[in-house]
């Protein structure tokens, strides 16, 4: 844990050196600033889960819609490799700093309790609601991913026999993700993956917020509310296009 | 609820010092009156184990009446017993039955050494404040009390944080060992007073990096501090404290 946390300190190092950079730094050693860079990389993330999902809701639309949205998200070229790029990093640096933190806090803990009892109301998952979770959640969606884009991205599942393009160069990607989804490997993992996703987000999105300093007592209800819509809504939403998908083929 | 006197087993953490390795002794403890507070029926122990020529169980304490913030001990794995809203020291014997056992430990954090059995060093806490807990009045008689208008509600929100009596309980009941709720507490009662406002920025950084410095965990907003805090300072502060970390940190002064 130790070795990890001093690798996630490498950038820091190097960036404090670039001109004008130092400020930004040195708010980003500290474990509350640490914490904002979780929630701002977190939050980006989740505008990402909300593109994604909607371009998947387009699979409801049928093939001809679903394709033609494919097709117009690739020919943007460098801006796609631009945005791809980002979000590796945005992915990237959530997970080094999850890494960070729970680095510190397993410190400040050398020694555990014999005996350790919440005094919190009954949480809905076990063992202390959902924001106990969140490294194995985040650690689950992360190992998804992988599948996911040796899958989709890359297509180089070596169980499935992807469909060729046809003659004049367009991809059908909407039969890649029907054969993809219909394997019973992905269908299990993704489900699983999904529900992990709808955990994370919600504790998340509201940890997110009061990291960022957004609580005042008139609408910390709203949040707490909102917060678990938007993360059901997410997950609920891809569970509900992986549904179908297997349905209907 | 229990009878008049109720008898117990004691599972007590007993440590020489600092560097001793420690562990759970067992004692039976009985006819203890339910009338009795937690550190009454320690004082008893005590007096029982040295009638019997063994050492007795140290413990912090000082007022007994639940402002100090002396008091402390993991009671059944809860911070300052099973009550919400309550220190170790105003717990009553009477939340506990006939035959119970019950575990007693000290705070477990890295920044909180055990010095001796139940007794840990909060000194770290003490250094976060002189890092910055504080105002400057560097001259002239004190002030008119009246002399710089507060608005009620302000004062209020400055009351509630301010009633933090720096016992620990946030740090022990945190699953990361975190001192966020003890630290934005002491943040939040200067930075909405207009007194607080010379040394505001300086003021947040300072406790922040000196809180990280001590050794304390990362907050992950799981609240438990709040549910534990005995005097029910809320996790808003927290959210106060980021505020005043970002606003310092994006304008104050370097
Ligand atoms: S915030 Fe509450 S639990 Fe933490 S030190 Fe202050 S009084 Fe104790
Ligand atoms: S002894 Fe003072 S608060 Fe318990």
């Amino acid at each position: 844990m130790d070795a990890l946390c001093r690798i996630c300190c490498i950038p820091a190092e190097l960036l404090v050196k670039v001109p004008g950079l130092r400020p930004v730094i040195r708010m980003c050693c500290t474990s509350v600033g640490q914490k904002v860079l979780m929630a701002l990389t977190g939050l980006a993330l989740c505008g990402f889960l909300v593109t994604h999902l909607s371009g998947n809701l387009l699979l409801f639309a049928g093939e001809e819609a679903f394709n033609a949205y494919a097709e117009k998200l690739h020919s943007m070229g460098a801006l796609l490799k631009a945005a791809e790029v980002g979000l590796l990093a945005t992915f990237l640096a959530h997970l080094g700093l999850a890494i960070s933190t729970t680095a510190m806090s397993r410190r400040a803990r050398s020694k555990q309790y014999a005996q350790n009892e919440s005094k919190q109301e009954a949480f809905a998952i076990p063992n202390g609601g959902a924001s106990n979770w969140m490294l194995l959640t985040g650690l689950g969606i992360g190992a998804f991913l992988v599948l996911h884009l040796v899958d989709l991205k890359f297509q180089v599942r070596p169980d499935l026999v992807y469909p060729s393009a046809s003659q004049d160069g367009t991809n059908n990607a909407y039969a890649k993700v029907k054969l993809v989804l219909s394997s019973p490997v992905s269908f299990v993992a993704y489900g699983v993956a999904l529900i992990l996703l709808g955990i994370h987000l919600s504790h998340g999105v509201r940890s997110a917020l009061q990291s960022l300093g957004v609580s005042h007592p008139k609408w910390n209800k709203l949040i707490e509310i909102g917060s678990m819509v938007f993360a059901w809504a997410i997950a609920l939403g891809f569970i509900c296009v992986l549904g179908w998908v297997v349905l209907n083929s | 609820m229990s009878g008049e006197t109720i008898n117990l087993t004691l599972r007590v953490w007993r440590q020489d010092g600092p560097d001793s390795q420690g562990g759970f002794e067992n004692y039976q403890l009985n006819g203890v009156s339910t009338h009795m507070s937690f550190l009454e029926m320690l004082d008893v122990l005590n007096e029982q184990l040295i009638e019997s020529g063994q050492e007795s169980v140290a413990f912090d304490h000082d007022c007994r009446e639940g402002i100090c913030g002396t008091c402390s001990l993991m009671i059944n794995g809860q911070a300052h017993g099973p009550d919400k809203a309550t220190t170790t020291c105003q717990l009553h014997m009477r939340r506990f039955n006939d035959g119970d056992t019950v575990t007693i430990e000290p705070w477990r954090a890295t920044a909180f050494p055990v010095l001796k059995d139940l007794v840990v060093d909060r000194g770290a806490f003490d250094r976060i404040i002189s890092a910055g807990g504080y105002v400057s009045v560097n001259t002239g008689n004190a002030p008119d009390g009246n002399a710089i208008p507060i608005a009620g509600a302000k004062q209020e929100v400055a009351m509630d944080a301010a009633a933090c009596i720096g016992c620990g309980a946030c740090v022990a009941a945190c699953k990361n060992a975190s001192a966020m709720l003890f630290v934005s507490a002491k943040v939040s009662q200067l930075a909405i007073l207009p007194q607080g406002q010379l040394e505001r920025s300086e003021r947040v950084i300072s406790m922040v990096s000196q809180m990280d410095d001590e050794g304390f965990g990362s907050c992950t907003n799981t609240s438990e501090c709040e549910a534990a805090c005995p005097a029910e300072v809320s996790v808003t502060n927290i959210a106060r404290l980021n505020r005043e970390f970002l606003r310092a940190s994006l304008c104050g002064r370097e």
